[in-house]
């Protein structure tokens, strides 16, 4: 499967065309189930599970914990757990016909892998917590709450990019 | 009126699972065709050298804002049970902002992180790894966080609300600033390319 | 979705994007259950019943009874609301009440500081068909003259008495006879 992967990876498709599908797939989500998509909170629910399965009174303490231990199905049988487990097993297939299927570190031309993997580690523990705070993600919130005109959701947004693009510079030489 | 569908009992709960999985995979697929399984890609739009991140996010925002507006306006879909997140101003701003550093660190979202996992990207892996490890000590620690988590708490907030606007303007406001972002995207991606 | 020049089919979305847009200005509510129906004369009759409201003694004991299906509502600001509110009350203000979900069998109470928005928010509510809408007359004022603060007699009555305890459940402090002014929350004399 991976030699599918070789020489002719096919172009990227036109971001515009994406967006209004992917717009679909969220207004099909309102329609459908009366919510929309979501990410970080699958990461919430399955790290309750974690927590609830190694020490169950523990999680019964604490309540962020507790909020989705407690839910009706439990933190496993969650409907964001199912919609990531979705993501990955769309974006594989994806990848797989479009000849994109390969492991990789993506990285820049001066910056070894281990460098990047380090990035990617903490970059992602950082927003573990930003979307503990705010509730959500760019999933949840910037697009499931952003296009119902929800004012904290487009706060998230604001806040989100503008640090973003405070911290990029430093990291420019990462990916040159 | 009967959507949505799962409010009104169309289906029960084992159902919506499959429907998670549907709608997930669907969602990867869009991700992906798009390279936003990419870091590379994705960091495109932080140093202003390829902005798919900004029209894919404005224009599924706008798509999926426009069609709950007009299938509410007609009577096919009930806003009123369609689940709005809620507002914590200082939180989500905050919360944001932390994303955000985060964000621009990794180079991948929770959502993209999984798609480039899932085709093979190590960072990505990684990124997901540092995920879970950011919720789980973040929620380990909730006790410290607990007071400012819940300041500012305006409950269902939206913006026509904000604004004082009728929703129908605050949409047309929405899609208005978005069809110029896109303009200035086209402008801004030319510049580098010259 | 391959990506070839699609700068035809993006000129067709924006276009679209651009016409869906424009005409959500003079489009009116999304919320369709938003528009209502005013039934002016049903309405009329009710107000005229005095079916329309309850009093703050009745309100509390519905309280204290954990009465079920009653919702009470609490229509001023996000700020009043929380300097002091009716235990039990939940807070929607008017312009939110159009996409507030009840369930029909449900009691609704609504207040505001003296009465006047409340009522007007039950016309909303009883316009969008919802069947046991009630409002607090006299709003917060009443509550807090009638319930956390009553005026009762020297010699009470088996009814004042009743008063005198729910007014003690709520940590009210009844007065022998005169109104005394509530110190319980700081009430200003402005504002529906």
């Amino acid at each position: 499967m991976i030699d599918r992967a070789a020489p002719h990876p096919a172009p990227y498709a036109d971001p515009y065309v994406c967006g209004v599908g992917l717009g679909l797939v969220l207004l099909a989500a309102y329609v459908v189930m009366g919510r929309g998509l979501g990410a970080s909170g699958a990461f919430a629910s399955s790290a309750s599970g974690v927590v609830a399965a190694l020490s169950p009174a523990s999680a019964r303490a604490n309540p962020y914990f507790a909020r989705y231990a407690g839910a009706a199905g439990g933190p496993w049988l969650d409907w964001l757990v199912f919609e990531l487990a979705g993501v990955a097993i769309g974006g594989l297939v994806s990848a797989y016909f479009a000849g994109r299927l390969r492991f990789e570190v993506e990285r820049g031309p001066h910056t070894s892998r281990a460098a990047r993997l380090l990035m990617a580690l903490g970059g992602g523990a950082v927003m573990g917590a930003g979307a503990v705070l705010a509730r959500g993600c760019t999933s949840g919130q910037a697009l499931t709450g952003g296009a119902l005109l929800s004012v904290g959701s487009w706060l998230f947004m604001i806040g989100a990019f503008a640090a973003a693009y405070v911290v990029a510079p430093l990291l420019r030489r990462a990916w040159r | 009126m009967r959507a949505p569908f799962y409010e009104f009992g169309a289906f029960g709960s084992g159902t919506a699972l499959v429907v998670a999985l549907i709608v997930g995979a669907a969602f990867g697929w869009c991700l992906e065709q798009s390279g936003m399984g990419s870091a590379r890609k994705l960091v495109g739009q932080f140093y202003l050298t390829d902005l798919t991140v900004l029209k894919m996010m404005f224009s599924a925002i706008v798509t999926a804002m426009l069609g709950a507006f007009w299938l509410g306006r007609v009577g096919l879909l009930d806003l009123t049970r369609v689940y709005v997140p809620e507002t914590w101003v200082l939180p989500q701003l905050a919360g944001g902002a932390i994303f955000g550093a985060g964000f621009a660190l990794g180079g991948l979202c929770p959502g993209t992180s999984c798609v480039a996992a899932a085709s093979g990207r190590g960072d990505g892996m990684a990124l997901v790894a540092g995920m879970f490890g950011g919720v789980l000590v973040t929620g380990l620690g909730f006790r410290f966080l607990e007071r400012f988590y819940d300041v500012t708490a305006r409950g269902t907030f939206t913006l026509p609300q904000a604004l004082h606007l009728p929703y129908g303007a605050v949409v047309a406001l929405v899609t208005g600033v978005a069809l110029v972002a896109f303009r200035a995207a086209e402008y801004v991606e030319g510049r580098h390319a010259a | 979705m391959i990506g070839r020049d699609t700068s035809g089919s993006r000129r067709a979305l924006a276009r679209v994007a651009l016409a869906l847009g424009a005409g959500a200005v003079l489009a009116g509510s999304p919320y369709a259950a938003g528009r209502g129906r005013i039934d002016v004369q049903a309405l009329a009759r009710t107000s005229e019943r005095e079916d329309d409201h309850v009093t703050a003694v009745e309100l509390a004991r519905w309280i204290r009874e954990r009465r079920p299906a009653v919702r009470v509502v609490d229509v001023r600001t996000r700020k009043e609301f929380d300097e002091y509110h009716i235990p039990t009350a939940e807070w929607i203000p008017l312009d939110s009440l159009a996409r507030a979900r009840f369930d029909a069998n449900e009691t609704i109470v609504l207040y505001s500081e003296g009465g006047g928005h409340a009522a007007q928010a039950w016309v909303f509510l009883r316009a969008l068909g919802y069947p046991r809408v009630f409002y607090l007359r006299s709003g917060l004022y009443e509550w807090l003259d009638d319930v956390m603060s009553p005026a009762v007699p020297a010699i009470p009555s088996p009814a004042d008495s009743a008063v005198a305890a729910l007014s003690r459940y709520f940590g009210g402090v009844p007065h022998v006879g005169e109104r005394a002014a509530t110190t319980v929350a700081k009430v200003r004399r402005r504002g529906c």
